[in-house]
């Protein structure tokens, strides 16, 4: 059993009592950052206010046993053997972290290569297929997906994931105690069940906004490539593209409608450079070079008449009104649709629309 | 509310299903079901009669926005808790869903595909064919057919009980989902004038299965 040592997991502790002010610094994401490469000392010096003696004096008097926490909850810092290389060196990684889940999982997933999906957390129906599409599609082929727990995006990243049986962690913004939205326990439990959970919190800290942020930055620094699905223009969707920029990580987003400010974000990532994704196997091309390896998906055949309507859905003519439009007999559509949709090749979205779970080429 | 469905009232319309109360919807299950209402006091009990039509419409969510992405401003939240309102057994005895689209300002104008007149004729002779078939048994209907005479009047080919196998596999159908599917197919298929339920009545029939409508989206 690895433990973090007494300097980090008094880091810790500090995270937990300064939570509060640092969540007054959220709006500005590099701030964020920049407080959190301070060293223990400078941290209470920059953010401390009034409390600043107080803090110190307790920091000072601080007797750590062990980060405290619940059963099956392992902790480590960055002196110990078993911290990810990759948080080793940085000035901005977390000093220590809590794992549910094992550290020898936790190594595993690490040795292959690692890819971060993240995006908004109001995300639209189209986009969520998309990332689980994405994420299923990786993780069949032996990448690891990781992402924060959060609505939108993150959640279906996740999802897909563990639909495949591949390997995925989740970083989050708060203690490991309770996942952040409350909804997602279900998600959560299969995360650590058969993933893990990573977080440089308190075991019951609550998530915060600085939270996202700092989790952010732990995806980008572990991840190989960074793939954004769907963001809108605004600094807490595109914080983990932002410093995945910065410290020089190959960055990815999957295009969107032009018009959507759900894609406003994606879109000038590209224009900016970013690599266009447009389903899992050009990821795994950006990862390991053009045709090095293939997607490992089921190859589905199909009758004519469900190809046409499958292609018509994909183009966006996705509910039986549409399909109606084009040409096809109504009870044609209802019944290709509900055959497509036994064979998971669609699920149901909002308004009667249908969404297709994988690009048919 | 039932005492009018008691009193022979044949349909009820329930507008904004999911404002309902919890129980009120409860108390739904079982006329809907069995056609009946049995209430049972400390000494008594008495049934009485309702076969009734449900009519329902609700939104797809609070705030009536849902599938517009921009304009829904509903959180995750909010949708678990409206879904959770239309529960699982309430929705299994409601034979058709139709999740409807925005209507944009044109198709109101226009000519309606089938006319209420050209419907009208259909739904009778499709009646006329339900009754001349179920004479024996002393319904008139394919809605009151049980499950035994479902084996008999609804024979299925093999593709029919891959799909229906599949169904149940795949979306939590159930066996009385799978039951109100096949009666709904059989109408389906009086309604196109068919002698036999084909793969594309069924499948036109579990399209509108409220079980996979509700699971949607996020939290496929």
């Amino acid at each position: 059993m690895t433990g973090a040592c007494p300097c980090c997991i008094r880091r810790c502790w500090l995270l937990g009592e300064l939570s509060g002010r640092l969540d007054l610094c959220a709006r500005d994401p590099v701030r964020v950052w920049n407080l959190l490469k301070l060293s223990d000392g400078d941290l209470i010096e920059a953010i401390g206010g009034r409390r600043r003696r107080e803090l110190q004096t307790a920091y000072a008097g601080l007797e750590p046993g062990t980060i405290d926490a619940g059963t099956n909850v392992q902790s480590m810092c960055r002196h110990c053997h078993t911290y990810p290389q990759a948080l080793r060196e940085s000035p901005l990684a977390p000093h220590a972290l809590s794992l549910r889940g094992g550290v020898q999982r936790l190594d595993g997933m690490l040795e292959q290569a690692v890819v971060a999906i993240v995006g908004t957390r109001r995300a639209s129906d189209h986009g969520m297929e998309i990332a689980r599409n994405l994420a299923r599609g990786l993780a069949a082929s032996g990448v690891t997906v990781a992402g924060a727990l959060a609505e939108g995006i993150a959640v279906a990243a996740h999802r897909g994931a563990l639909e495949a049986r591949g390997a995925t962690f989740t970083v989050m913004a708060g203690g490991l105690e309770r996942c952040s939205p409350a909804w997602c326990e279900v998600l959560y439990r299969r995360l650590h069940t058969h993933g893990c959970a990573i977080s440089e919190m308190p075991w019951s800290l609550r998530a915060r906004r600085w939270g996202a942020l700092a989790c952010a930055r732990t995806l980008a620094l572990l991840a190989s490539m960074v793939i954004v699905v769907e963001a809108e223009e605004r600094p807490s969707d595109l914080a983990c593209a932002h410093i995945a920029q910065a410290l020089g990580k190959p960055l990815a987003a999957v295009p969107g409608r032009v018009s959507s400010p759900s894609s406003r974000g994606t879109n000038s990532l590209l224009m900016n450079g970013a690599s266009l994704i447009r389903g899992p196997q050009d990821a795994l091309d950006l990862l390991y070079g053009v045709g090095t390896r293939k997607l490992t998906e089921p190859l589905v055949k199909l009758e004519t008449r469900l190809t046409a309507v499958i292609e018509q859905v994909s183009a966006g003519a996705d509910t039986v009104a549409k399909l109606t439009a084009h040409g096809i007999e109504s009870g044609d559509a209802a019944c290709a649709l509900t055959e497509l949709e036994l064979q998971g090749l669609l699920v149901r979205g909002d308004a009667g629309r249908y969404i297709p779970t994988m690009s048919i080429h | 509310m039932f005492a009018l469905a008691k009193l022979g009232i044949p349909r009820l319309l329930l507008d904004e299903l999911s404002e309902f109360a919890r129980p009120t919807l409860d108390a739904l299950r079982q006329p809907l079901e069995e056609g009946r209402v049995a209430i049972v006091r400390a000494r008594h009990s008495a049934v009485y009669p309702a076969r009734f039509m449900l009519l329902a419409a609700t939104n797809p969510c609070p705030c009536g926005y849902a599938g517009e992405r921009e304009r829904c401003h509903c959180s995750e939240v909010d949708l678990a808790r409206h879904r959770r309102r239309l529960n699982g057994p309430l929705l299994d005895r409601i034979d058709l869903l139709v999740s409807m689209e925005r209507v944009g300002f044109n198709p109101l104008d226009g000519a309606p595909v089938v006319s209420s007149e050209r419907a009208r004729e259909k739904v009778i002779e499709a009646r006329e064919r339900q009754a001349a078939r179920l004479r024996d048994e002393g319904i008139l209907v394919n809605g009151q057919m049980d499950a035994r005479m479902l084996r008999r009047y609804v024979p299925l080919d093999r593709v029919c009980e891959q799909m229906l196998t599949d169904a149940s596999l795949s979306s939590a159908l159930s066996a009385r989902g799978a039951h109100r599917a096949l009666r709904v197919a059989r109408t389906i298929a009086d309604l196109r004038g068919s002698a036999s339920v084909k793969a594309k009545h069924l499948g036109i029939a579990l399209s509108l299965r409220p079980e996979a409508h509700m699971s949607g989206r996020r939290a496929a």
